[in-house]
């Protein structure tokens, strides 16, 4: 065979060489000689590609060995935080206010879903879905916001358990637990506590401190101004995954660290009391503990429901609360600013009693106006016919304006600038809520900056009725009141009770001695006024609230306020909103006071009408049904 | 006499085996095979398959390796347009998942893309076997002509890879046959010209796939994934790698391909620089002994062939580990004697063969 194929070999080298000649005739030997040398630089060129090649990998494999390493770390290793327990709310009897609660839900990250169609499909077939469904889907995939499209809500691990038998079809399918927040008197509490929302750019500049692994965050009110003890510390999972995204193992674990309960001042009961009280009307009620500062009440009306927020509210909703002539939207207690009216007037009386620009038998002819030089028409006195002769006693009891007028203009805008300041006027209370308003305390240095304009006697004059350029939040009215009541040592308004903090079982109270709020009050400048506060209701000859029904237990004191928003004609009532403001501010028992309240109807009409019964009530109900229970506690 | 003096001479000299060749080879397979049993995370079907592939190899090697280097070169012309007619008719009948790269005879399915990275070589060593050297203008022109119409048939499968590749051991062929200076620069101008006209035939995946390989970063997700999750997994391995078994990017699905075209990246990973040092050292190796043989072959037929076989074989090592680190565009070219699947292995294994069988019977030649 191999002989054949030789044969073969010969012959045809033999024909090749009687065609070609004897010179075309290859030269085994220089062939030899040719071809080594080609194949020895080949050799060469192999050993020089090897070398280039072996730097080139020298350079992936131990130059930037570094970076590869934690490229493929970050391409194994998914740190999935855990979200912690949010702290609940409770009121200072322990019912509770604000709670977290879990839903499961079962989404699939966008960036796990490698084809959009073969997705939709698939969860069409594995959850049985409507047309509107996967229309809700395909929205869901077209918001660029979204991460996630939500399969199913608020479902149970039971129920995911079955769904799991169709995992295959949709690996991107994971079941995800979620915190959330369920306010139990959503309305009459939306002002106290706020709401939480998902984490935005905004709150990392803030006071706010932010954890890794934090999506929920208090937006406003408590649930803001305590979010660093009530929300906890977020835990993480470091897991190990694959390319697909499966997890193949739990490289770590740190659990979440549940948040601190938070107990506030505020008593639920009262609270949805005072609420009701100003059902249907626009306002503010505020009852305070005078001595040490509690807030039991904190009301503005109306309020919204504060669920719809927890659980992310639609735009349409949000629009309609914007659109809401009533302003439910608008914290009333802390940010509206109110011209005081005459609830001013026992204040405005003690400093001009300390300052002894008049004693307490002073006394000054009211003929129902006060003609002030240089100006044509007369300053009127509420009550047309005039109070004739009153002192601070009466003229408070009757709210006399004359007499205010003149005492405003002996003083002057500086002196009553200077001293009503003590009372907290023009100045935030600090109390624990964020976004609270200044008010207008008006002086003839603000007036220059702000209007450019110098400051005109009549001015004073309503300055000194608490009309003008004054102005006041509810809450300074009640933190003045509660000055008054506790004779000027008080403590800040505040929300916050104590906090616990369920892990560790740690009490923190809040702390009276670190937040005294203290003035000097001569004592008995502030008797005159208080017992004038106290003629207001009882006195009937002149009491302007004394038409109200009375409280058989116990006396009250209190002040009466008609801010006026516009002049009105006298006999005419306008449009409702450009009525006056009625406000009344109160303490109770009148000997020993235990509570302030005060009220402000916003366009309610006159305080003694609309604002001193709400005032009352609240008392009679805080006596009847809030106090013998503590007591018995 | 050199063959008979050679002391391990026994078994490899009855099976007609160049023994170094052999081992060196092995030496591959077997890294192939553990690295294969790693990627599989532990389950030995994959390498239970590739042994018996190997096993099909080494058969074929070992059949190709007793027939007389003369009978290829006789044969030479019969194959080539055979392989030819194949990939005509695989033009109309072709089957495949992205290109009809496949012929199905029912009983078997094969590339005869494949069988071309042979007889391209055949043709051209047989072609010259009788041919005055260094080759005249005229011989190379028809050498032009027998790498480029079956190049042009398969890239019009298409695919591209194969089609260099075959072109490119042609172009080794002709260089070994004893090409004149002058008509390498010529070849080279040809090159150069036929880019742009080879650029306008592509199609637009193949376009995209050059164009990722110089910017792989760009587009993580597309062409480029391939290459960055390879260079992951090899720089991750540092010096002496993450340890048999341990490597991330390969068992955890992120570096695709791993037992296929990126096996080298999950060899890497795992036995780190060093590892890989002993493997191109293999390879190296191996292309030395081989063009060892190449330089002692006794006619020009049997110098061609050797060493066009062992230097295409090389050729397909640097193409794809060029591919694997990012000097080469990503092709779809398979390591040779590591990487899972059949047509390849039984290729560079029946090259082998025929190296084997210039090696054992040049004795024979030698009067």
């Amino acid at each position: 065979m191999v002989s054949k194929h030789r044969n073969e070999t010969i012959r045809k080298r033999h024909r090749f060489e009687e065609k070609t000649g004897w010179e075309d005739i290859n030269d085994p030997v220089r062939d030899r000689a040719s071809h080594k040398l080609r194949a020895l630089i080949a050799s060469g060129i192999v050993f020089v590609i090897s070398i280039f090649y072996l730097d080139h990998i020298f350079q992936i494999q131990i130059n930037d060995h570094e970076l590869y390493t934690t490229k493929a770390e970050d391409n194994r290793i998914r740190v999935r935080p855990i979200e912690p327990i949010r702290g609940n709310i409770l009121d200072r009897n322990g019912i509770t206010l604000a709670e977290s609660f879990d839903t499961f839900d079962i989404i699939a990250k966008k960036e796990n879903i490698v084809s959009e169609r073969n997705f939709l499909l698939n969860s069409q077939k594995v959850f049985k879905f409507e047309k509107k469904d996967i229309d809700r889907l395909k929205r869901e995939f077209k918001n660029g916001r979204l991460k996630e499209v939500t399969l199913k809500k608020n479902t149970t691990m039971e129920e995911f358990t079955k769904l799991s038998v169709d995992q295959y079809l949709l690996p991107e399918m994971e079941l995800i637990v979620k915190s959330n927040r369920r306010y139990i008197f959503p309305e009459a509490t939306s002002h106290v506590l706020g709401y939480t929302g998902k984490l935005s750019e905004n709150d990392f500049n803030s006071t706010v401190e932010i954890k890794e692994g934090m999506t929920t965050v208090g937006k406003v009110g408590v649930e803001r101004f305590y979010q660093n003890l009530l929300s906890g510390t977020p835990g993480f999972e470091k897991l190990e995954t694959n390319a697909n995204n499966e997890i193949i193992r739990v490289l770590e674990k740190k659990s979440a660290t549940r948040g601190s309960d938070v107990y506030l001042t505020i008593d639920a009961k009262l609270q949805n009391y005072t609420y009701e009280l100003l059902q249907g009307q626009r306002g503010s009620i505020i009852v305070m503990d005078p001595h040490n500062g509690d807030i039991l009440s904190f009301v503005s009306h109306p309020g919204y429901d504060i669920n719809l927020f927890a659980r992310g509210i639609s735009s349409k909703d949000y629009n309609k609360l914007l659109k809401d002539k009533a302003k439910p939207l608008f914290n009333r207690a802390l940010v509206g600013q109110y011209p005081p009216g005459s609830t001013v007037k026992p204040f405005f009386g003690i400093v001009a009693l300390e300052d002894g620009i008049i004693d307490k038998s002073k006394v000054f002819a009211c003929t129902g106006a006060y003609k002030l030089e240089n100006y044509k028409r007369p300053f009127k006195c509420w009550k047309k016919d005039g109070h004739m002769n009153v002192n601070l006693s009466s003229a408070v009891a009757s709210s006399c304006d004359v007499f205010f007028y003149r005492l405003a203009e002996i003083s002057g805008i500086d002196m009553i600038h200077d001293k009503l300041q003590k009372f907290g006027f023009g100045q935030k209370t600090y109390v624990d809520l964020y976004g609270e308003k200044r008010g207008l305390l008006p002086s003839r240095e603000w007036k220059s900056q702000s209007r450019q304009s110098a400051w005109y006697p009549g001015e004073t004059l309503n300055v000194g009725i608490g009309q003008g350029y004054f102005l006041a939040t509810p809450l300074q009215l009640a933190n003045a009141t509660a000055l008054l009541a506790s004779g000027g040592s008080s403590v800040t308004p505040h929300l916050f009770l104590r906090s616990i903090d369920r892990i560790k079982n740690e009490v923190s109270n809040f702390s009276y001695s670190d937040n005294k709020n203290e003035i000097e009050i001569d004592t008995d400048s502030l008797h005159v006024v208080n017992e004038a506060m106290w003629r207001v209701v009882y006195d009937k000859s002149i009491g302007t609230a004394s038409h109200i029904k009375k409280i058989d237990s116990l006396e009250f004191a209190g002040k009466t306020g008609t801010a006026q928003v516009y002049n009105l004609d006298k006999g005419k009532t306008g449009t409702k909103s450009l009525q006056d403001h009625a406000l009344f501010i109160s303490f109770a028992p009148f000997e020993s006071p235990e509570i302030v309240v005060s009220v402000i109807v916003d366009n309610g009409g006159s305080g003694s009408a609309v604002a001193a019964p709400i005032a009352r009530n609240i008392i009679n109900y805080y006596f009847e049904n809030i106090k013998p229970k503590v007591a018995m506690q | 006499m050199r063959y008979a003096s050679n002391e391990f001479g026994g078994i490899s000299s009855l099976l007609k085996i160049d023994l170094k060749l052999f081992v060196i080879v092995m030496m591959i397979v077997f890294l192939g095979l553990a690295t294969l049993f790693s990627v599989s995370n532990g389950d030995n079907t994959l390498m239970f398959k590739q042994s018996i592939r190997i096993i099909i190899g080494l058969v074929a090697m070992i059949l190709l390796a007793q027939i007389h280097p003369d009978n290829f070169r006789l044969f030479s012309p019969a194959l080539y347009f055979i392989g030819l007619l194949l990939l005509i008719l695989t033009i109309f009948f072709g089957v495949g998942k992205s290109a009809d790269r496949w012929l199905d005879f029912y009983f078997v399915r094969f590339q005869p893309s494949e069988l071309m990275k042979i007889f391209v070589p055949l043709m051209i060593a047989s072609f010259y076997s009788d041919k005055s050297l260094p080759p005249k203008f005229k011989n190379l022109v028809v050498a032009v002509l027998i790498i480029i119409v079956p190049a042009l048939l398969i890239a019009k499968q298409p695919d591209l890879g194969t089609a260099i590749l075959i072109t490119s051991s042609g172009i080794i062929a002709i260089f070994l046959s004893g090409i004149r200076l002058a008509h390498i620069f010529l070849g080279l101008v040809f090159v150069i010209g036929a880019i742009p006209l080879l650029w306008s035939q592509m199609y637009d995946y193949q376009k995209s796939r050059i164009l990722s390989f110089f910017s792989p970063d760009q587009d993580v997700l597309g062409s480029g994934y391939h290459l960055v999750q390879s260079k992951i997994a090899l720089g991750s391995g540092g010096l002496f790698g993450k340890g048999y078994m341990n490597g991330t990017q390969s068992k955890l699905d992120f570096l695709p391909e791993n037992h296929t075209d990126f096996i080298f990246s999950a060899y890497g990973e795992e036995f780190g620089f060093m590892g890989v040092l002993i493997l191109i050292l293999l390879y190296v190796l191996a292309t030395f002994r081989g063009m060892s043989i190449s330089i002692k072959a006794t006619d020009n037929f049997s110098r061609i062939l050797s060493g066009t076989l062992i230097l295409t074989i090389f050729l397909y090592v640097l193409v794809n580990v060029g591919m694997v680190i990012g000097i080469l565009p990503i092709v779809g070219a398979p390591l040779p004697f590591m990487s899972y699947g059949g047509t390849s292995m039984l290729t560079v294994f029946a090259a082998l063969g025929i190296i084997m069988s210039i090696k054992s019977h040049q004795r024979l030649m030698r009067k």
